[in-house]
């Protein structure tokens, strides 16, 4: 008999329009917008940051330059319960690519890197990867000198790409549930008396663009979490809700 | 060498990863669990890490492990050694990693033949290209058919060395 251990379901709204506003808002009807006068305020909290900015890519506005790819970010919150369990509220048909590069047009990045035209420089509709037609927020930092080289400097990126997305999270706790487009359960099982696997993942753990952060507060998140190189790259257990609920920010 | 732009997994990818989608649909698996290791740059500490993750595998009594990196270059030392950390322990493991032309396994032993190569590049080169040669969902299914298979082969090897 299988046992079901939790449940976890992840509630996706799909996002059709996306413009400059007088806000930083997104609506459970699919309606989001973006203003950077808060990017200013945001930018207050990091000293090795000298300047961020966030633009809207449509999926027919993919002919143009983008610094280095640093990450690709789904926008989830928490509305009931921890990651792996509970209710979590995504969007669909937008995501946030943090893009970086110094002063000296230094890119930030470890090993290769990814700047160029916006629409040679991706493999679209791969899993980590936006769909053709989904809509792009780059959000785009110029680090201080060297600054993209160095643990510090990537992580204070992050950070503050993670501050500019928990406005949109906060408004999406709100969202009624049974407004979603898409519904998705997913349950840990065990199956007794059939083959036991784990999956090993091996991942990224020597310093700057080369990092792994886990346990955050919120899905994808980097606030609250801990990197794999401050836990000595030991070996860590999480169960498969965890991890589909976004508990892995990439930071390579 | 570490991570260029078409193997690295962004968070997205770890989101709705095709690996654990195919290996926890699986009715005939019982997934228990993704263990997450990193990649110290020390060479002791690469060995290290490896074998405590065979450990915590063997602990759970696993009948096998599927392991998969974005990473190449240095990071297959971590790699390598966690395969043969697993053999050691009676443990079947298959994996996927970037191979291609130019990240061939940097060290070798012997228990590396169920690794996959997921390379889709023309030239099996880093392209720089975001996503190019990163996991899906066909890589996802052929290793887990492949640990099937390796694990099968070794009940067979366990049953006819029985007593009689």
């Amino acid at each position: 008999m299988e046992k079901d251990l939790r449940r976890l379901v992840i509630k996706a709204f799909h996002v059709t329009e996306v413009l400059e506003g007088e806000e930083n808002r997104v609506t459970a009807d699919g309606k989001l917008s973006i203003n950077r006068e808060v990017l200013k305020n945001i930018l207050k909290n990091y000293p090795l940051l000298e300047k961020l900015d966030v633009q809207i890519i449509p999926p027919d506005g993919r002919d143009r330059y983008t610094n280095t790819i640093m990450d690709v970010i789904p926008v989830s919150t928490k509305v009931l319960g921890k990651l792996g369990e509970g209710i979590t509220h995504t969007l669909t048909g937008v995501y946030f690519f943090l893009t970086g590069v110094d002063v000296n047009g230094k890119q930030a990045h470890e090993f290769g890197s990814s700047e160029g035209n916006l629409k040679d420089q991706v493999c679209f509709g791969r899993a980590g990867t936006p769909g053709e037609e989904d809509f792009i927020l780059s959000f785009d930092v110029v680090l201080k000198a060297g600054m993209g080289q160095e643990r510090e400097g990537v992580l204070a990126a992050h950070r503050a790409c993670d501050e500019y997305i928990q406005i949109f999270r906060e408004q999406m706790k709100k969202f009624r549930g049974d407004k979603c487009t898409e519904r998705h359960e997913y349950h840990d099982i065990v199956r007794p008396g059939k083959k036991r696997v784990v999956i090993i993942k091996q991942v990224a753990g020597q310093g700057a663009m080369y990092d792994t952060s886990l346990f955050a507060k919120e899905p994808s998140g980097t606030a609250g979490g801990h990197s794999i190189i401050d836990m000595g790259n030991m070996p860590i257990l999480v169960t498969p809700n965890e991890y589909r609920d976004g508990i892995i920010r990439s930071m390579q | 060498m570490g991570i260029g732009p078409s193997t690295k997994e962004t968070s997205l990818h770890h989101f709705r990863d095709p690996l654990l989608d195919v290996v926890s649909s699986d009715e005939d698996l019982d997934l228990m669990g993704i263990i997450l290791v990193g990649t110290p740059q020390d060479n002791e500490d690469k060995l290290l890490v490896g074998e405590r993750a065979a450990v915590w595998a063997e602990a759970m009594r696993a009948d096998g492990a599927i392991l998969s990196t974005d990473g190449w270059g240095n990071s297959d030392v971590d790699f390598a050694n966690t395969v043969e950390q697993l053999a050691k322990r009676g443990i079947p493991a298959t994996g996927l990693k970037f191979s291609g032309t130019v990240g061939r396994f940097v060290v070798t032993n012997d228990y590396l033949g169920g690794i996959l190569d997921i390379n889709k590049s023309k030239e099996g080169v880093e392209t720089n290209v975001l996503g190019e040669n990163s996991v899906t969902e066909l890589d996802a299914r052929k290793v887990t058919a492949r640990l099937k298979l390796e694990m099968r082969k070794r009940q067979k090897t366990a049953i006819s060395s029985m007593p009689k």
